[in-house]
């Protein structure tokens, strides 16, 4: 299944993974997919954008290093603005999950008024 | 993914000189599917497939490859621009150190600059004001004034002339007549009102939408008793009260319905009419061209120009002529641009004190770039370092720039508070009459100018310093230790500033000078009066309850009787006018058994008056005698008084004792009058103008129609002794024969004669405190170069002296230097000033633009003051001890 994801959602998902240290584009998408399962199955491409606006927001930042493999990769960290960015996206993205699971699991028929 | 192919490979070696967006995000997207594909492959897949897998994974690669270099690319830029800001706040908060650090020298530039800045914004946002800004009238720019021509002068016009112009013209969308009168305001506390009748058209002309009712419809009449009022007298006298609109007041005892008000900006000066009513005229009158008593307005059609207007005019004043001739002698017409006739005159002279003023500020500009040369030279050394550590010249020379531009911005909003001053000064003393003086301010258009002032003054004085001290060769710098080793001489940036702070400061008390010298001129004018201790006020009587010249003659001489009687008032008496103030009215005159000659106007302003006006003003007797008391009495003959200029003009070297004159009335039936007496002239319209030939007569024998024409108006005259005050007194005496007739225009006779000049001295003072300015700066200026001339070269002067120089000969050799620089300065200036001063052309009185008194004290002043300004340095120099300055430089 592929799930096309918010901008929003995305941003979250890639600030948490960056709250482990740092790392480049691939890994992010990498974890991602790991945590996720096929259920978050992200379109890999869709990731570069969305790393390029965090950074443009300050919530990250990058720069170029080696990777284990001596390779030239672009390295991304969280910033402090960013770590506070998580916090207060974090909850509200439980609450909102919370909430649409409330909503598909219910029991009761909605009553007409 | 690699790099494209068409893309040269030297472009990656850019990202050692800057980013390069588009390589980064290739390498990035190389990376990621180099990873995904060693991954698919170590779960043992075949490579290419592989690659394929990547790809297909990846999604759409041209899409988000494009949105990545936006989101870099627009990063990139706003990286770059806050590293210029960075550099610049840098730069800033050095210079803002380096001016805490040195807090005298920073305090001097800004002061220097804040009053220059300050003084050029005030003039400006007069000169904003009262030229620039556009009159609050739609389409004001078609607003015309028509004048008939007088001989050489402009006079108003007949009401034929306006029926005709108006008539059988195509150029104009509308016309309208005007004449100026006052009104008796009787609501309450009766008043005298400045006022004007107008053809109900007149607010079409100059037009402003009615802030409350309305304007004169063109089916109104005189007869519909309707008035307009001025924002400024429904403020204050009807206390800005709406519902007085539709409401009757008292005019000349006559009721008048209010329909409407004109907003605050209709009123372009303080002596603008208060309140209109309606003209209009009789058929007969449509067809006088004898009478000459209106302004005429006009809007121009759009698309036409004031020259076909004019043209127009011409054909139309012509057919007049052909109809008319005893009515056109010397006559002419001339339409002008109302904005002309309202601002022409202060056009030069508000430009002028620009000028002037912007002078003071280029001197003030040329100090601070003198003293931030001599700072520069002593940071020489500093400025190597910083060169040798590898801060490029561009980088040294914007440090220097902006630490230029933080003490102009410093000195700038400092100026914004001097000009405030500058304007709450020249608002309430400047000449009353110059139109909308009081709306000056700092409007939007006043903080540009600063704002450019500010930044032009910056670069001025920032941009020489800057790059001289950057030209700085390190390695001799360094090497020798730092000792300023240029001497003035080869100092030529310093000396150019000096030189051209003397020229252009010559220029100014030059013309500060021509200014001073018509000022004293005008001074040694005699009035042919005494004003000392004559005070004057104005009645005019209401023509409901004073209508035959009888119940006015009686009144006033009532008046007169009752001021005589004040205590300490030695002489009395009433005449339509005083010299200088009121209105003046002349006639054609005829002389006894002379033919009249149709070529020659023969004039003379007539002088209402009671017997003894003359000698209260002190006005001398020439020949003959004064009016007597028996001359006021009914049945008296008839006799007049004139003036010398009368008899000049008219008489040449005949006794004019005896001869018989009359003017006003018609030729069927003259009214001789017996000259009985001849007065010296006097100053009647200004000292600066021409004395017109004047005919006295007493008031019991004015010529029928006299009276209205004088609007049944009179000044009594009362003289004491100098400084008594007598005002009250006066206006105790005209209530206690009429309570209900308002005063006006209560004043000493020096005062009328010092407002007419008023505005000569306004420009003459500032003029001088201008040019007195630019002198202080120019020998500051001096001090400074000299002074720091003398300071670097301590070394060479103690080498002299040791050498045997004695101490005079060290002191001239220092001002020698200044006075070089000065007489240089001084030689440009005067070349500058030669030229320059023919701009004042008729502003000066009797004093010729170059005149050499102006001229030389001009430069001796200059020249002595830069002696002096060096003779301080010169003497340190003198006193220097060679061991001590010898030892100090090893």
């Amino acid at each position: 299944m592929k799930t096309e994801l918010l901008h929003g959602t995305l941003e979250v998902m890639v600030l948490k993974t960056l709250s482990w240290g740092r790392m480049h584009g691939y890994g992010i998408g990498r974890w991602i997919e790991q945590q996720g399962g096929d259920a978050l199955r992200i379109e890999e491409g869709s990731l570069y954008p969305a790393l390029y606006r965090l950074e443009r927001k300050g919530w990250i930042d990058a720069e170029w290093g080696l990777s284990e493999k001596n390779r030239r990769a672009k390295y991304y960290r969280l910033t402090p603005a960013g770590r506070r960015a998580l916090r207060a996206n974090a909850s509200l993205y439980a609450d909102f999950a919370q909430a649409v699971a409330r909503v598909l699991g219910a029991s009761q028929a909605p009553s007409e008024a | 993914m690699g790099h494209p192919p068409n893309e040269p490979s030297w472009r990656r070696y850019l990202r050692f000189w800057r980013p390069d967006a588009k390589a980064d995000v290739d390498d990035e997207l190389q990376f990621h599917l180099q990873e995904h594909v060693d991954d698919l492959v170590a779960r043992g897949m075949d490579p290419l497939k592989a690659r394929i897998e990547a790809v297909r994974r990846f999604g759409d690669m041209t899409q988000i490859r494009h949105t990545m270099q936006e989101l870099a690319q627009e990063k990139e830029t706003r990286m770059r621009r806050s590293e210029i800001f960075g550099v610049l706040k840098q730069d800033a908060i050095y210079a803002l150190r380096l001016i805490r650090a040195n807090p005298g020298f920073a305090s001097a530039i800004v002061l220097t600059l804040a009053l220059g800045i300050g003084a050029t914004t005030a003039i400006f946002s007069v000169v904003n004001s009262v030229l620039l800004r556009p009159l609050p009238y739609a389409d004001s720019e078609r607003l015309l004034v028509i004048n008939e021509r007088f001989g050489e002068g402009l006079g108003q016009a007949s009401v034929g002339h306006f029926y005709d112009w108006s008539e059988h013209s195509q150029s104009f969308t509308a016309t309208a007549a005007y004449q100026g009168r006052t009104f008796n305001l009787t609501e309450g506390e009766p008043e005298r009102i400045r006022g004007a009748r107008v053809t109900p058209s007149f607010f079409q002309t100059g037009y402003m939408p009615p802030l409350r009712g309305r304007y004169f419809r063109p089916d109104e009449t005189e007869a519909s008793r309707v008035t307009v009022l001025s924002y400024g007298l429904w403020q204050t006298r009807f206390a800005g009260d709406t519902a007085i609109v539709g409401k009757e007041i008292t005019l000349n005892g006559e009721k008048h319905i209010v329909i409407g008000i004109t907003p605050a900006a209709y009123t372009l000066t303080r002596f603008d009419e208060r309140l209109w009513t309606i003209l209009t005229f009789t058929p007969e009158q449509r067809t006088n061209y004898g009478a000459h008593f209106l302004t005429v307005f006009a809007k121009l059609k759009p698309g036409v120009t004031l020259n076909q207007a004019q043209r127009e005019l011409e054909r139309i004043t012509e057919d007049i002529r052909r109809r008319e001739p005893e009515n056109m002698k010397q006559r002419g017409v001339q339409a002008q641009f109302f904005s002309e006739l309202l601002i022409g005159n202060y056009r030069t002279q508000l430009w002028l004190l620009l000028s002037a003023v912007t002078f003071v500020l280029l001197i003030g500009c040329a100090n601070v770039a003198s003293l931030l040369l001599a700072r520069a030279t002593a940071r020489r050394k500093e400025i190597a370092i910083r060169g040798a550590l590898g801060g490029g010249r561009g980088r040294l020379v914007r440090q220097l720039l902006t630490e230029s531009f933080v003490l102009a911005f410093i000195g700038g909003v400092t100026g914004l508070l001097v000009a405030r001053f500058g304007i709450r000064f020249l608002v309430t003393t400047g000449p009353a009459f110059v139109p909308r003086l009081t709306s000056a301010g700092l409007d939007p258009s006043v903080l540009m100018f600063a704002l450019g002032a500010t930044v032009v003054s910056g670069m001025l004085f920032g941009l020489a310093p800057a790059l001289r001290a950057t030209r700085v060769d390190l390695q001799s710098e360094l090497r020798v230790g730092g000792r300023g080793s240029g001497g003035l001489v080869r100092d030529s940036a310093r000396s150019l500033l000096i030189v051209t702070e003397f020229a252009v400061a010559l220029l100014l008390l030059v013309s500060a000078g021509l200014f001073l010298r018509s000022a004293q001129t005008l001074q040694r004018v005699p009035l042919g009066f005494d004003p000392t201790g004559v005070t004057m006020l104005r009645v005019a009587l209401p023509p409901d309850r004073y209508q035959s010249p009888e119940a006015v003659q009686t009144a006033y001489m009532r008046i007169v009787d009752q001021v005589r009687a004040i205590p300490g008032v030695r002489a009395a008496a009433a005449s339509t006018r005083v010299p200088m103030w009121g209105p003046s009215i002349d006639m054609g005159i005829t002389v006894d058994g002379r033919p009249r000659n149709p070529d020659r106007v023969e004039t003379g302003h007539l002088r209402p008056v009671t017997a003894g006006f003359i000698e209260a003003l002190g006005i001398p007797l020439k020949r003959g005698r004064m009016f007597r008391d028996a001359d006021l009495a009914a049945g008296a003959p008839w006799v007049v008084v004139v003036n010398e200029t009368f008899v000049r003009t008219i008489f040449g070297d005949e006794n004019p004792i005896g001869k018989r004159v009359y003017g006003w009335t018609d030729q069927a039936k003259p009214e001789w009058r017996e000259i009985v007496g001849v007065v010296g002239d006097v100053r009647a319209f200004g000292q600066e103008n021409e004395m017109p030939p004047e005919i006295y007569m007493p008031i019991t024998q004015l010529p029928q129609g006299a009276w209205d024409a004088f609007q049944r108006s009179m000044t009594i005259v009362a003289a004491a002794e100098p400084n008594a005050v007598i005002a009250p007194a006066m206006r105790k005496a005209v209530s206690a024969i009429d309570p209900l007739v308002p005063l006006f225009d209560v004043q000493t006779l020096s005062d009328v004669v010092s407002q007419s000049t008023a505005n000569r001295r306004f420009n003459t003072q500032l003029l001088t405190f201008l040019g007195l300015t630019g002198l202080i700066l120019a020998a500051i200026g001096i001090y400074g170069v000299i002074a720091f001339f003398v300071s670097q070269r301590t070394h060479e002067i103690g080498v002299r002296v040791a050498l045997g120089a004695s101490r005079p000969r060290v002191i001239r050799m220092v001002i020698r230097q200044a006075a070089v620089l000065a007489l240089v300065g001084i030689a440009v200036g005067a070349v500058g000033a030669w030229w320059a001063t023919k701009v004042f052309g008729t502003m000066l009185f009797q004093v010729g633009a170059r005149d050499p008194v102006a001229f030389i004290a001009a430069a001796a002043a200059l020249l002595i003051v830069a002696l002096a300004a060096s003779w301080f340095p010169a003497r340190r120099a003198a006193r220097v001890e060679p061991v001590k300055a010898l030892a100090a430089a090893g």
